[in-house]
């Protein structure tokens, strides 16, 4: 990639990023259940309020 | 480098291309090096598809050389833009809505098998309404495993100014004048309040970013897992919806609902409004400048096929005219922040990059509405020296004569000693006619103000 070289591609911003994507993974994973948990009280059902006690006690 | 032609002084850190100017047309110019981007930005259906969301600027292909170059692969003809302009007079909403087109321009692009390799304020201007990206050479293939090489440059150029401006209520073009490459993290978090650390995005974009990137550790050490595309793509969405959701604080200045709160009498501003138009229907103009514009009032006068630039100093004015104009969908008005006795100066390399606001256009018509005696009075200009800079500004002005015995001029009279004994309607005329030639002038309607239209003699 000779053609990137005239930009400063900063310093350590590969490193920050790494831990930028692998903290907003997270954040993603947890907002993610978070709406599927929150899904099952929009739209009670009997049967999936078992798998929501379940996925509340991961 | 070819005599023919005038490369643009802006464009010279992208070994990929150029801009340059041959007989007043704007062109491109395609390195070799760039054939592989250019070919997949063509073949993936990318560029077409930004151009169609009016991200990205339009260009055409033009089969000719112009420079000689060995390593010429393309020339592009990019739309012209019709005015310039620069972060540093963009209001927040502005700044705002740069930066989530460059965000969508990313994502778009990751769609595609490529990235922005730059993610500039400079790279975007605001054409028939919107902001576009103007670099076509921006996109670049993406490598799995690759970081978002533009990635600390976006943060500095827009998610920092937009965070001290929702968070502090910082202007955020003040502070992109003095920071033009951008705002760094370690002093965007010392001055954010400590509340933005509760919020993950931004602790994570901003916070821990400044953080880090002072580490020594941070610098040497090269990480064993890679960035995958699916992490670039949630760095990408956080940042969207993270500015997606900035607003600036409510405030009050003296400029916004000038005209509700403080009209001078009932009918002073529909009369006025109705004498600009009736002046505006004679002449033939094709763009036209709004100087202390306030809210816009008197620029949507104009015709809609001319090109109107719309100026204060008020940047919470300029920002609720450009929200009305987006509303409105009116794409020939382009709101700046501009302080007429601080203008833009020329930056960059060389004082060549970014030319001084006034320097870059002359405007058929100019309008000095409710101005004069904020500069003659409260700053101290003189007749001279204002005729002289409109006569610079602009072929025709519109400009309102505001007397001593406005109360308005009477109130700024209050509290400082009258040292403006030459500040008569008299004297302004005949300062004036040495510059311009006077069309007609009125008195308007429920005021002691005058409407002169002056023109200048071709």
């Amino acid at each position: 990639m000779m053609q990137l070289l005239y930009l400063d591609p900063g310093s350590g911003s590969y490193l920050i990023q790494v831990i930028i994507a692998a903290a907003l993974g997270a954040l993603f994973y947890f907002k993610s259940a978070w709406n599927w948990i929150k899904s099952f009280f929009s739209k009670p059902k009997p049967e999936t309020e078992e798998e929501e006690k379940n996925e509340s006690t991961d | 480098m070819n005599q023919l032609i005038n490369h643009h002084p802006a464009s010279f850190r992208d070994p990929s291309g150029f801009i340059y100017e041959k007989d007043g047309t704007v062109y491109r110019f395609v390195s070799s090096v760039y054939q592989p981007h250019y070919e997949l930005l063509q073949s993936s259906g990318l560029a077409p598809e930004l151009i169609k969301q009016h991200l990205l600027l339009s260009f055409t292909e033009v089969n000719e050389n112009h420079t000689r170059r060995t390593d010429w692969y393309k020339t592009l003809q990019p739309q012209p833009i019709p005015f310039i302009s620069y972060a540093w007079e963009w209001s927040f909403e502005q700044l705002k809505d740069a930066a989530l087109a460059t965000l969508s321009i990313c994502k778009a692009s990751l769609k595609k098998g490529m990235i922005l390799k730059d993610a500039s304020h400079t790279n975007i201007q605001f054409v028939d309404g919107k902001a576009k990206l103007i670099d076509t050479l921006s996109f670049e293939t993406y490598a799995e495993g690759e970081s978002w090489i533009a990635y600390r440059q976006f943060c500095e150029c827009f998610l920092n100014p937009l965070l001290l401006a929702a968070h502090k209520g910082l202007e955020a073009h003040k502070l992109l004048l003095s920071y033009p490459d951008g705002i760094p993290a370690q002093l965007t978090a010392q001055l954010l309040p400590f509340k933005t650390k509760l919020n993950p995005v931004v602790y994570l974009h901003v916070h821990l970013h400044a953080k880090l990137s002072g580490k020594k550790t941070v610098k040497e050490t090269k990480p064993s897992k890679k960035v995958s595309l699916k992490n670039i793509e949630q760095i990408v969405q956080s940042l969207y919806d993270c500015i997606k959701g900035f607003s600036l604080p409510e405030t009050t200045t003296t400029w916004n609902n000038y005209y509700e709160e403080t009209i001078l009498s009932a009918n002073y501003l529909s009369e006025k409004k109705k004498l600009v138009s009736s002046f505006l229907e004679k002449m033939n103009y094709n763009t036209a400048i709004d100087l202390g514009a306030n809210e816009g009032e008197f620029s949507l006068l104009c015709k809609k096929e001319a090109l109107v630039v719309a100026t204060d100093f008020d940047s919470t004015c300029i920002n609720s005219f450009y929200t009305l104009l987006k509303k409105q969908k009116q794409k020939n008005i382009l709101p700046l922040v501009a302080d007429l006795t601080y203008p833009s100066p020329a930056m960059g390399w060389m004082n060549t990059e970014r030319p001084a606001f006034f320097s870059r256009k002359k405007f058929d018509v100019g309008f000095a509405l409710a101005l004069i005696h904020h500069l003659a009075i409260a700053k101290n200009l003189s007749f001279d020296q204002l005729a002289q800079f409109f006569a610079e500004s602009c072929n025709q002005l519109l400009i309102e004569f505001v007397p001593k015995e406005d109360p308005k001029v009477k109130e700024m009279l209050t509290w400082r000693k009258d040292i403006f004994e030459t500040y008569t309607e008299e004297y302004f005329q005949t300062v004036f006619e040495k510059y311009f030639a006077l069309k007609t002038k009125i008195l308007v309607p429920g005021s002691v103000r005058v409407l002169y239209h002056f023109h200048q003699q071709q």
